[in-house]
C-alpha cells in the first residue's frame, strides 16, 4: 500500500465507511464506532488511566528517590540504579509482563489480579528509567552553583531548594515528559495479560465487527485526547520554567 | 585577622600544589597575590575560602581556628558569608536574573532594606541597564560586576577575589578598584588575585608573589619596584616586555 493510499484510507475511515466484507457493517465510520462503543471505550480508558496513574505517580516518586540515593551513594545505590535501569530498558516490557504474570506467580504460588501485575511491571520500568535520569542529572550537577551558594552563606537546604531543584527541574522536565508518554504507550501491553484496558477493548470490538482501521483510528483519537493535556502541561511548564541559558 | 600558617595542599600522593604557605590578611587592608599561571593561586584562594581541605596547616579566621588535617569527628563551622569569595568563573545561577542572583542570598538572610542597598551598588557599578537580564544575556564584564555586587551585598568582613577584573575595560577597572579602596576603609579585609600590577602598586598594603607552589616574595608594593628575588624580577621583566 502506498503512503498516499494509506493516508486516503485513514482519512476516509474518519468520515465515511469503507467497503467491507460484511454488508451489515458497511456504514461504520470511526465516528459511528465511537458512538456505538463509547461506553466500552470509556471503560477501557478508565483502566488505562488508572494503570498510568499508578505507573506515573509511583514511578516518578520512587524514581526520583532512587536517583537521588544513587547520586549520593554511587557505589551502592548508584550501581544498583544503573544496573537495574540497564536491565529494565533492555528487556521488552512485554517480556517483563509475562515473567511477572506467569512464571513469577507460579514460582511463588500466587494469583494476582493482572491489573496489579501490569501496574507493578510498568511501575518498575518507569522507576528505573526515571531513577537513572535523576541520578545522572544530580551526579553531573555543576558543583560551582553549590559553591556560589555556600560562599554566599546559604544553608544547605536553601541551596537545594532555590538553586539545585529549579535547575534540575528545568533540565529533567523534557526527558521525564517523554518517558511518561512512553509509559502510556507501554500500557497497551497490559492487554496481553488480559487487563481490560483500552487496547484490549479495541481488540474485542474488532473481533466482533472486524473494522481494524476504523477501530485503531478511534483508539488513536483516545490517545491523542489523553496526550493533549500532557503536552499542553509540558508546554506550560517549559514556557514557565525553562529558557535558553546558552552563553551569547 | 585571617591568618594562614604552614598551609600545604595537594591531590593524593602527587607533589603538593603549594606547601608551607604563611600569610595574614588584616581587616582594613588589601592583599594582592600575583604570580605566573598554574602556580596554585586559585587553589590557595579556595583553601582560604575553606572550600578545599588542605593536607596540613592552620587557618585562623578571627576567633575561629580550622586546623588540618581535619579530624573526622570535628564539626565544621562554615565561615560564610563573614568570609566570602568571588571566583574567576563567577558562578552566577543561570535560572535567575542578575537582580535575583544578588538578592537571593540576602533575602534568605532576612536582611532588611536589601533593595535600597542593591540600588546603591547598581549606581556604584553602573548595573542599571542590565540588572534584570539573565546571566547568559549579559557580557562577561557585566557579570563580573554583578558577581562582585552579590558578594558585597552580604557585608563580608573578608572578601577573596580571583581575577574579577579580567574582562573589564579600563574605565570599569578603575571604578571597581576605587570601590575596593573604599571597601578597605569600611574595615573589610580584601585578598585579590590579579595581573593588574598597576593596582598592586597604587593600592595594595601587602603584595605576595607566588611561584612554584610557594610564596617566594612578600612585602609592600615596593617589591614591585625593587624585587628581592630573581624569580620575581624575572616575572616582572616578562610582564614589562609583554606590555
Amino acid at each position: 500500500m502506498t503512503v498516499e493510499r494509506t493516508v486516503r484510507v485513514l482519512l476516509s475511515s474518519l468520515v465515511c465507511s469503507l467497503p467491507s466484507a460484511n454488508s451489515r457493517d458497511r456504514r461504520l465510520s470511526v465516528w459511528t464506532i465511537l458512538l456505538t462503543y463509547h461506553v466500552a471505550f470509556l471503560e477501557g480508558l478508565k483502566v488505562t488511566l488508572a494503570l498510568c496513574a499508578i505507573t506515573w505517580g509511583v514511578g516518578l516518586v520512587s524514581g526520583i528517590g532512587l536517583g537521588t540515593l544513587g547520586a549520593h551513594a554511587p557505589v551502592t545505590w548508584g550501581r544498583f540504579s544503573r544496573g537495574a535501569a540497564f536491565v529494565f530498558s533492555s528487556i521488552p516490557a512485554l517480556v517483563i509482563l509475562f515473567w511477572l504474570h506467569y512464571p513469577a506467580q507460579a514460582a511463588f504460588e500466587l494469583v494476582i489480579n493482572p491489573f496489579y501485575t501490569a501496574a507493578l511491571a510498568l511501575t518498575l520500568i518507569n522507576t528505573f528509567a526515571v531513577g537513572e535520569m535523576v541520578r545522572e542529572a544530580v551526579s553531573d550537577f555543576p558543583r560551582q552553583y553549590i559553591t556560589a551558594g555556600q560562599v554566599c552563606g546559604m544553608r544547605g537546604r536553601d541551596i537545594v531548594r532555590y538553586v539545585q531543584l529549579p535547575i534540575l527541574f528545568r533540565q529533567l522536565l523534557p526527558g521525564l515528559m517523554v518517558q511518561q508518554v512512553a509509559m502510556l504507550h507501554a500500557s497497551l501491553f497490559a492487554s496481553l495479560i488480559s487487563v481490560e484496558e483500552i487496547f484490549r477493548v479495541a481488540q474485542r470490538i474488532n473481533s466482533t465487527i472486524y473494522r481494524p482501521v476504523e477501530i485503531y483510528t478511534a483508539l488513536a483519537l483516545f490517545f491523542l485526547v489523553v496526550c493533549l493535556p500532557i503536552n499542553l502541561f509540558a508546554a506550560y511548564l517549559k514556557k514557565r520554567y525553562t529558557r535558553d541559558t546558552s552563553e551569547r | 585577622m585571617l591568618s594562614v600558617r604552614n598551609l600545604t595542599f595537594g591531590y593524593g600522593t602527587e607533589r603538593p600544589v603549594f606547601a608551607g604557605v604563611d600569610l595574614d590578611i588584616a581587616p582594613r587592608s588589601i592583599t594582592v597575590l600575583i604570580g605566573p599561571s598554574g602556580t596554585g593561586k586559585t587553589t590557595l584562594l579556595r583553601c582560604l575560602a575553606l572550600l578545599e581541605k588542605p593536607q596540613t596547616g592552620l587557618i585562623q579566621l578571627d576567633d575561629q581556628a580550622y586546623a588540618y588535617p581535619w579530624p573526622a569527628d570535628r564539626t565544621f563551622v562554615p565561615p560564610w558569608p563573614h568570609l566570602t569569595a568571588v571566583f574567576q568563573q563567577l558562578f552566577l545561577w543561570p535560572h535567575l536574573t542578575l537582580r535575583e542572583n544578588v538578592l537571593l542570598p540576602v533575602r534568605l538572610k532576612g536582611t532588611a532594606h536589601a533593595d535600597e542597598e542593591l540600588d546603591e551598588l547598581v549606581q556604584a557599578f553602573d548595573l542599571g541597564s542590565f540588572i534584570d537580564r539573565y546571566p547568559n544575556e549579559a557580557s562577561l564584564g557585566q557579570r563580573q560586576r554583578v558577581a562582585l555586587a552579590r558578594a558585597l551585598m552580604l557585608k563580608p568582613r573578608y572578601i577573596l577575589l580571583d581575577e574579577i577584573t579580567s574582562a573589564l575595560d579600563v574605565e570599569q577597572v578603575a571604578n571597581i578598584l576605587a570601590y575596593l579602596k573604599e571597601l578597605r576603609s569600611r574595615d573589610i579585609g580584601i585578598f585579590l588575585i590579579t595581573h593588574l600590577l598597576s593596582f598592586a602598586r597604587h593600592a595594595a598594603d601587602q603584595v605576595l608573589f607566588m611561584a612554584d607552589g610557594s610564596i617566594v616574595e612578600r612585602g609592600t608594593s615596593e617589591i614591585l619596584r625593587a624585587p628581592q628575588t630573581e624569580r620575581l624580577g624575572a616575572f616582572l621583566s616578562v610582564i614589562a616586555a609583554a606590555s
